[in-house]
């Protein structure tokens, strides 16, 4: 593993793709640091995977730089394919081959092999050793797809949507086990469109859209950068006009849709403290309150004018 | 190459895991033995054994047209190939996989065709274990290139099955597979030497019906093993790991040029051998009896193998003789047989047995044969070789008895004619019982004329045991 958090793993400069008349990649640019979870996240079509597969050498860039652990993936394939684990958007294998027998299979095609039994017992296919891949649930495939991306001990690990399709349980014990990398100081680029997936698990994010990287830094500074303002949802004793809860500190925009308030407001800290001050001058209540913070999708729908799943 | 014998040897796994694999795998070349033996050879050994190679040969070329190519094809439209993609291994790694695999898979089903064919036919093991291990791997190999070739040409999987259609239909049915050769129109027999199957029937039969050796086909087992090599370097150059990745049609008309060394000893082959006359021979061996031996209850020296008194016979006589030249000097040495008349020692009929001698460019020394297949009578036991009238041009003849199994000496005299008919007399001390090779076995009793190149003409009459 490397550990100096200033060593770039990953370097993608001006990436250019593109598949007949359509521009896959318009000029990607990132970095990708020792230790570091990075996500790309961006809409089906984004370019993700196309950008995850020529970090792979399973595609050719047309123009740009690209450096993975100081290799360049379309020259020097075999010496870096021994340095990074790989998971496919969709992992395909033959139906008979038993669990165990396709992690020895795989393992056996490098120098320096993970131990079998330990990846078996990690990625939760203990009891599964001996069964057929045709016979695994969607979610043990994922684990099995994840533990032949670990057959190697890489110190970069490259996975394409590792949740997509699967249930909400499956998604979080994915997320541990990735989450298990990042405690080995182990780099990991990630794929998604599932905005808290991208949120719980990447220290930095590149936001990908037709192409292009339109924001990249940590989830936080997205958000703030953004500009967007919290939400606050707030239910009272008595209606109050408005227009009388717009001249509050820090309130940006009120609303109200059937009996409830929504105010947006920045700080969000600032505009709770003077309602509150405001209800107990007017003698009202608060019945409930709730503040929403912005997110990425926010983020994303400012940015592009669309929502992810569009 | 460690590798790739660890993905050969999981593919092998997962083949015995896949019903639908072991049947084609296993047990339908063994159907295809039992058609064959039972319905066309009628169960008759000698028959088994002329069908014995196209049924090998169809099971090396399914395996590497239905199984190995299609394998691949359909490896690369699942997407499972991406997965080895991953991992630090190259085309040439999948493509030696792939022929590793398929070839050791043909090992027990050749043990199970050839234990099949000897307990359930009792057909007698002709060819050399070794000669026939060779001939399968040479067969595989040159398939092998074939399958893959049109895996790495195809796009899609209806296109290779589309290719493998068009492919393995020709090879079945114009080389000799299904219907023997010599049976088949003459514009087929024109055909046949372009096709790879061809060459690999034709030297299993010449090997164990002719009782040839494997150097006798080197020119065969030549051609199969350079087309083997253009396939498989085809397939390594033309691998592709995705579905997506589809080939130019310039590569397409590139992998023609697969076909080139079948093109090139097909016209070779056509200009200049005699592969009509030889498959029609060794047919004849298989499909004719012997000219009824005449045996009378009289003395053994009457026991006749043939006096050539019945000329009503004359075509069937000359369809079981058969002439065979000189490979070396394929083409050019001719020889021809006819009835003559009068024979020897006031007889009306004799055979004559005439032509050219060619020898080969650099060689001084050519022939021409001609063999007559025969069985030994039932009072071989009192028999001590073969006696017959000859005479002819004054030049260097062979005579000789080729027993069924190659390991067996083979007695043979050389003798110089003259114009006067006089008695030959070859000895063959095996004759006598026991004899070393089954019941009921063809011999083949042959005459050349061996030397410089010239003219020759033998007469030959009573012919017969004594």
């Amino acid at each position: 593993m490397v550990n100096d958090p200033s060593a770039a793993v990953v370097q993608v400069e001006d990436l250019h793709k593109r598949y007949g008349n359509i521009e896959a990649l318009r000029g990607i640019t990132f970095e990708i640091n020792a230790g570091e979870v990075f996500g790309l996240l961006g809409p089906n079509g984004a370019g993700k995977t196309t950008t995850i597969e020529i970090l792979e050498g399973l595609r050719q860039a047309d123009s740009g730089t690209v450096r993975v652990c100081g290799m360049d993936p379309a020259k020097e394939q075999t010496a870096l394919k021994e340095r990074i684990g790989a998971q496919l958007q969709n992992t395909v294998l033959p139906d008979k081959i038993r669990v165990e027998e396709a992690l020895a299979l795989y393992a056996s095609f490098y120098h320096a092999p993970a131990s079998i039994k330990l990846l078996l017992e990690r990625f939760g296919l203990g009891e599964k050793r001996q069964t057929f891949f045709e016979k695994l649930s969607g979610g043990q495939k994922q684990r099995l797809a994840l533990a032949l991306s670990m057959v190697n001990n890489p110190e970069l690990v490259l996975l394409d949507e590792p949740t997509a399709g699967l249930d909400a349980q499956l998604r979080l014990d994915i997320y541990d086990l990735i989450e298990r990398f990042r405690e080995e100081h182990r780099t990991t680029l990630l794929t998604t469109h599932y905005i808290e997936e991208a949120e719980r698990l990447c220290d930095r994010v590149a936001i990908i859209n037709h192409g292009r990287v339109i924001a990249l830094g940590t989830p936080r500074e997205l958000v703030q950068k953004s500009g967007k303002d919290a939400r606050i949802e707030a239910s009272l004793a008595k209606p109050v006009a408005t227009n009388r809860l717009q001249q509050l500190d820090a309130v940006v925009d009120c609303r109200e849709v059937e009996g409830k308030y929504f105010i947006r407001a920045q700080p969000t800290a600032v505009a709770v403290a003077a309602l509150v001050r405001f209800l107990e001058a007017e003698s009202n209540s608060l019945l409930d309150l709730h503040i929403a913070q912005p997110t990425l999708e926010d983020v994303f729908v400012e940015m592009t004018g669309r929502k992810m799943e569009e | 190459m460690l590798p790739s014998i660890r993905i050969a040897l999981m593919s092998i796994k997962l083949v015995t895991r896949t019903k639908a694999a072991l049947f084609f795998t296993f047990l339908f070349p063994i159907i295809f033995l039992f058609v064959y033996s039972g319905i066309f050879a009628r169960g008759n050994p000698d028959a088994v054994v002329y069908f014995f190679g196209p049924v090998v040969t169809l099971q090396i070329m399914g395996s590497s047209f239905w199984g190995l190519g299609l394998q691949s094809v359909m490896q690369r439209e699942r997407g499972s190939l991406r997965r080895y993609r991953l991992a630090p291994i190259g085309p040439g790694t999948m493509v030696f996989s792939s022929l590793l695999a398929n070839y050791l898979l043909q090992l027990p089903t050749l043990a199970l065709l050839v234990s099949c064919a000897m307990v359930f036919f009792h057909m007698p093991l002709t060819i050399n274990p070794l000669t026939l291990l060779l001939m399968v791997t040479v067969g595989s190999f040159a398939f092998a290139g074939f399958g893959l070739t049109i895996a790495s040409v195809a796009n899609t999987m209806q296109e290779a099955q589309v290719y493998n259609n068009v492919v393995w239909f020709t090879l079945l049915f114009l080389s000799g597979v299904t219907v023997p050769l010599p049976v088949l129109p003459a514009w087929i027999q024109y055909i046949a030497p372009f096709l790879p199957a061809t060459y690999l029937v034709s030297s299993f039969q010449g090997i164990m019906v002719r009782g040839q050796v494997i150097s006798d086909y080197r020119v065969e087992m030549l051609v199969l093993l350079i087309s083997g090599t253009f396939g498989l370097l085809f397939a390594w150059k033309l691998f592709r790991w995705e579905k997506e990745e589809k080939i130019s049609t310039r590569a397409k008309l590139i992998s023609l040029t697969f076909v080139v060394p079948f093109l090139a000893v097909g016209i070779w082959m056509n200009k200049y051998g005699n592969l009509a006359a030889t498959w029609k021979t060794t047919f004849a061996l298989m499909s004719h009896e012997p000219l009824e031996t005449r045996q009378p209850s009289s003395p053994v020296e009457t026991f006749f193998l043939n006096d050539f008194e019945r000329p009503e016979q004359e075509e069937l006589l000359l369809k079981t003789w058969q002439i065979s030249t000189d490979p070396n000097a394929a083409g050019r040495s001719v020889g021809d047989l006819e009835l003559i008349s009068p024979g020897a020692e006031e007889t009306e009929h004799a055979l004559r047995f005439s032509g050219r001698v060619e020898s080969a460019s650099g060689f001084e020394h050519g022939y021409v044969a001609a063999h007559y297949p025969f069985r030994l009578p039932a009072a071989a036991s009192r028999l001590r070789g073969i006696q017959l009238e000859v005479r002819g041009i004054s030049r260097l003849f062979q005579v000789g008895i080729i027993p069924p199994d190659p390991a067996l000496p083979a007695p043979t005299l050389s003798f110089i004619p003259d114009s006067e008919w006089q008695t030959v007399r070859l000895p063959a001390a095996w004759l006598t019982a026991p004899n070393p090779f089954p019941a009921g076995s063809t011999l083949i009793l042959e005459f050349r004329a061996d030397g410089p190149p010239g003219e020759f003409e033998l007469d030959l009459d009573e012919i017969r045991f004594y």
